[in-house]
């Protein structure tokens, strides 16, 4: 390809990634603008760039708090998730049976039931263990963890399954003989080779658990244990929304999103360049 | 039938409230003595709120934190979403973890959660709780009022001179007028209850028996396109649709944006939406409101929108706590001035004063006053009935002209049969 | 199975299938059976055996099978729309372009935001945006308010559907395409493939797991669709964009009916599983074992 062309090309794509983004331009300059403003034109810029509604945002959504709860609670659940689905994954793959094909299949099926139906019968079950067991599965961080492990795992386990499947066989086998227990396969050889999948796997589940609004809303009642979304509730009345603290709350939400995937990102990207110079 | 004469009696009663309100001060002060002094030092088990108006959460919040510095024990107060919070509490109380204090609605969220809600009738707080304002379960008073609150039609006094407007014909008159000016005569908004929900309320509130009326068309008894009322405010949203800006492509922040600058002179609105004004400078002292002018209704709709309840699951020690927190809320000082100056509620117990009120909320509490109100039938509506089947209805209207007004109310007929089933 | 064998097998599975048992398979089970439960959600409440009547019941609600058929509509629509998307920019941002980060890390950003904002910032560029470029561009036909339309407004569903989730299935393809050793594609190319031809013949079924992965995951986000559907169109016009997950939500905590709305949510997920697992079969049949 010429030069020129090249430039032409990198140049458009920017373009239209620009416009493809332009929402959440709209986001952040309301983030800005108090109700009137917002009002006389959403796409015009500002009067002023007073970080004023982050200032009350924050304050209101008590965020450095929320920030520390959501983090507990996404980077555990999400290593649970990947060592487990990741395990489960692999036995499921590498055993041909029946049973590790019902066990897929109904990992699979639940991805498709609508989470309002099971929502219910879910606190109940939680609330049993909670009063047989004496396991406080409810308004606890550790609680929200487990059930986030248990939602996560099927999408975890599919995309797993998907890709260990890339995986030759004949080194696990030249590692058996070498005297390596199936734990020692899985982690010293076969773990490794997932490093792209496993990076996929963790971008999807952050960003899902991140913002995440629905079970940490049944789960978790007291103030000290909100996660970000749940502290955004102060902003959306019945009928009335305080739009800039609101836009201004998503914002800072996905700030520490962006950061992870870029941070995740570049990491693929460097075992691309790997890639390329062998 | 109880419920139907309580409805009416509401009207005058609600006169009543306002008088004593207005000249009960000195009273007052005694009562929260008595009252407030409850707690007497002795430290209660903590106690947990979950309610459903997001805007209070924070004074209430802050109230909590004085509460505790006076009393020694300790509130916490849940959160949810407007939209959410229904959902929340069903799924809480379905995991034993429901809060002390909640909130419900009038009708059939709180035919719903009855089984939940603590008898209060011996409470000495429910005792100022202005005739007809409370909840009842049968005899039993079960919530109390968080306050009232009105709609009608809020304009901009610069553009409507409100005894213009007292019958269809002037009305339509005024809307022609205001679109021969370029301007929007009256805005309604797309959000369910601000399309339909609150200005159908007015055909039901002008039955002579508004309850008994609801009861006989979910029987199919009666039928809204036979009741005359219905068909004067059918005429009414003919004109609407006919005269002013279509209310589909209107969303609430815009349609009190265009009323702040001008640009609408009528919305049907309540005095909630007074905050809405707040960041257009001084416009807020150009507003009143007035009675929507159907079939000579001069009165506006005023009624309570939610009321506290205490949940008979908790324990003793927790029901003694939450309803010594109730007490002192509504009968100290403290409490008092908080629920008229931070939540800036217009009072419905006769106990308490009417805080600094603003243009609209001035209004309701004139209204209620005076007697002139119309009560809130909508909360009587079959569940979910506004926005799952009255809103479509509109929508369909507001969108295709050549439905009639006639054949409006039958599919409005039609689609309450459905959900009322 | 050696005992060996299943002892590993036990280790490797059963601490995930034990908290995913607890979490959704006991609390499936026990919906089920509320599915044959005339009941009101209020756990106080009484509950009444009902037998099939649930199931008789919702097969006459006709605004029922109107929303399965917008359903149907919607995510058949798409289905295409996300993975054409997903698939082109994974091809974009994989290329030697000097803005394919920046661009991969654009692309990938609707997905970090959700909820009622979303649905807010859309209504805006479908009323307003959309009016002020129809008058600029003179194209009334495309550039109106879509949201009023009855079909137009499922259009609109749709876009911002494939918005969010385009960069979500375009990471899967990346992972998809960066598993494809580079030999194989400098081979074709000293070979003199062109351009399509390597896209044909390597690239494409080389993906196949990666297009199983993705056209699952769409198809299951599309059937369960309920956040968009809520903050955009809230199912209007006049019921027009009226979905299963909402139509179920509504029949559960709007009407109160908690064994209709979880009768209605059991035959859902019959029919889904059914069409998705069809798919899945399809799609595996055709992948390649490397």
């Amino acid at each position: 390809m010429k030069k020129t062309g090249k430039w032409a090309l990198d140049i458009l794509l920017l373009l239209f990634s620009l416009v493809f983004l332009s929402p959440i331009f709209i986001m952040v300059i309301n983030s800005f603008k108090n109700r009137a403003e917002l009002y006389e034109n959403v796409l015009a810029l500002p009067s002023s760039f007073s970080f004023e509604y982050y200032r009350s945002a924050m304050e209101r959504m008590n965020f450095f708090t929320a920030l520390g709860n959501s983090l507990y609670v996404t980077i555990t659940s999400v290593i649970i998730v990947i060592i487990l689905a990741s395990m489960t994954a692999w036995m499921l793959v590498r055993t041909d049976n029946k049973l590790s094909k019902i066990i897929f299949f109904t990992f699979v099926a639940t991805m498709l039931i609508p989470f309002q139906t099971l929502m219910m019968p879910l606190m109940q079950v939680m609330d049993w263990i909670r009063s047989t067991l004496h396991i406080p599965m409810l308004n606890t961080h550790e609680g929200l963890i487990y059930m986030n492990v248990g939602f996560s795992s099927s999408m975890a386990v599919f995309l797993y399954h998907g890709f260990i499947k890339s995986v030759p066989v004949a080194l696990e086998e030249a590692a058996t003989l070498d005297g390596c227990s199936k734990f020692g396969v899985f982690w010293r050889i076969v773990f490794p080779l997932l490093k792209n999948i496993t990076v996929t796997v963790a971008i999807l589940n952050v960003i899902a658990l991140w913002n995440d609004y629905l079970l940490p809303s049944l789960t978790l009642s007291d103030v000290g244990l909100r996660t970000i979304p749940l502290s955004t509730f102060y902003f959306f009345g019945q009928f009335t929304i305080v739009w800039n603290q609101a836009m201004a709350g998503l914002t800072l939400t996905i700030i520490p999103v962006v950061i992870f995937y870029m941070f995740a990102q570049k990491y693929i990207i460097k075992g691309i360049a790997a890639g390329a110079v062998k | 039938m109880k419920k139907v004469k309580k409805m009416l009696s509401l009207l005058t009663a609600t006169a009543l409230v306002a008088t004593l309100a207005a000249c009960g001060s000195p009273q007052n002060d005694t009562g929260a003595a008595n009252g407030g002094g409850n707690t007497d030092g002795e430290k209660l088990k903590k106690i947990t709120i979950f309610q459903s108006k997001v805007e209070i959460t924070e004074p209430l919040e802050q109230l909590a934190k004085t509460y505790q510095q006076e009393t020694g024990n300790e509130v916490e107060v849940w959160g949810a979403a407007g939209d959410a919070y229904m959902q929340q509490l069903v799924a809480r109380l379905g995991s034993n973890q429901g809060p002390t204090i909640f909130s419900v609605a009038q009708g059939p969220e709180a035919e719903r959660l009855k089984s939940y809600l603590t008898d209060l009738s011996d409470e000495e707080f429910v005792q100022n709780i202005a005739p007809d304002m409370e909840l009842k379960d049968e005899d039993k008073i079960v919530g109390i009022p968080y306050g009232v609150e009105g709609f009608g039609l809020v304009y901009n006094n610069e553009l409507v001179n409100p005894s213009d407007i007292t019958d269809l014909d002037s009305f339509t008159k005024f809307l022609e007028q205001m679109k021969a000016e370029g301007k929007n005569g009256l805005s309604l908004s797309q959000e369910a209850y601000f399309l339909i929900g609150h200005i159908l309320n007015t055909p039901f509130a002008l039955q002579q028996e508004p309850l008994e009326f609801i009861d006989q068309l979910n029987k199919g008894e009666v039928k809204m396109a036979d009741t005359p009322e219905f068909q004067e405010w059918a005429k009414f949203m003919e004109a609407i649709r006919a005269h002013a800006t279509n209310p589909m492509e209107i969303k609430y922040d815009t349609q009190m944006g265009d009323f702040a600058t001008g640009r609408t002179a009528m919305v049907h609105q309540g005095n909630w939406s007074f905050t809405m004004l707040e960041d257009f400078e001084d416009f807020g002292s150009n507003v009143g409101m007035m009675p929507f002018p159907l079939a000579g209704n001069d009165k506006i709709a005023v009624g309570v929108a939610s009321y506290w309840v205490v949940n008979n699951q908790a324990d003793a020690e927790e029901a003694k706590a939450a309803k010594a927190f109730l007490n002192w809320l509504f009968t100290s000082e403290t409490g008092k001035k908080a629920i008229v100056d931070d939540f800036k509620f217009i009072p419905a117990l006769t106990n308490i004063e009417a805080g600094n009120l603003d243009p609209l909320s001035e209004a309701v509490h004139e209204a209620t006053s005076s007697g002139q109100t119309i009560p809130w039938a909508l909360n009587y509506f079959p569940a979910g009935i506004i926005t799952n089947d009255l809103a479509p209805a509109t929508q369909e209207f507001f969108m295709d002209s050549s439905i009639s007004g006639e054949q409006y109310l039958q599919k409005l007929d039609e689609v309450w049969a459905r959900a009322a089933s | 199975m050696h005992r060996k064998d299943k002892a590993w097998f036990a280790l490797f599975t059963v601490p995930l299938l034990f908290i995913f048992s607890t979490v959704v398979i006991i609390p499936f089970i026990i919906g089920i059976i509320y599915s044959f439960v005339n009941w009101d959600g209020i756990p106080a409440n009484p509950k009444v055996f009902v037998g099939l009547d649930n199931y008789v019941q919702l097969f006459q609600d006709t605004r029922f099978l109107m929303s399965a058929w917008h359903t149907v509509q919607f995510t058949l629509l798409a289905l295409i729309l996300v993975n054409v998307l997903g698939l082109a920019f994974a091809l974009l941002v994989t290329t030697k372009l000097r803005s394919r980060n920046a661009a991969r890390t654009m692309f990938f950003m609707p997905n970090l935001i959700g909820g009622l904002i979303l649905g807010y910032i859309w209504q805006f560029i479908f009323t307003d945006a959309f009016r002020n470029m129809g008058e600029m561009t003179g194209w009334g036909g495309i550039f109106f308010n879509w949201l009023l339309h009855p079909q137009f407004a499922l259009y609109a569903l749709v876009v911002v559907f494939a918005w969010q989730l385009a960069g979500y299935t375009m990471i899967i393809y990346i992972a998809g395409i960066q598993g494809i050793p580079d030999e194989l594609m400098e081979a074709a190319k000293v070979d003199g493939a062109n351009m399509g031809q390597r896209l044909r013949k390597i690239v494409f079924p080389l993906l196949m797991p990666s297009f199983t992965i993705c056209l699952f995951l769409t198809l299951s986000g599309a059937f369960k669709i309920y956040d968009v559907n809520l903050s955009l169109t809230k199912g209007g016009p006049n019921n027009a964009t009226e979905m299963f997950a909402m139509n179920i939500f509504n029949e559960i905590f709007a009407y109160g009916n908690y064994g209709l709305g979880q009768a209605k949510a059991i035959i859902f997920f019959l029919i889904v599983a059914g069409l998705t697992l069809t798919q899945v079969i399809v799609t595996k049949r055709r992948e390649v074992q490397m």
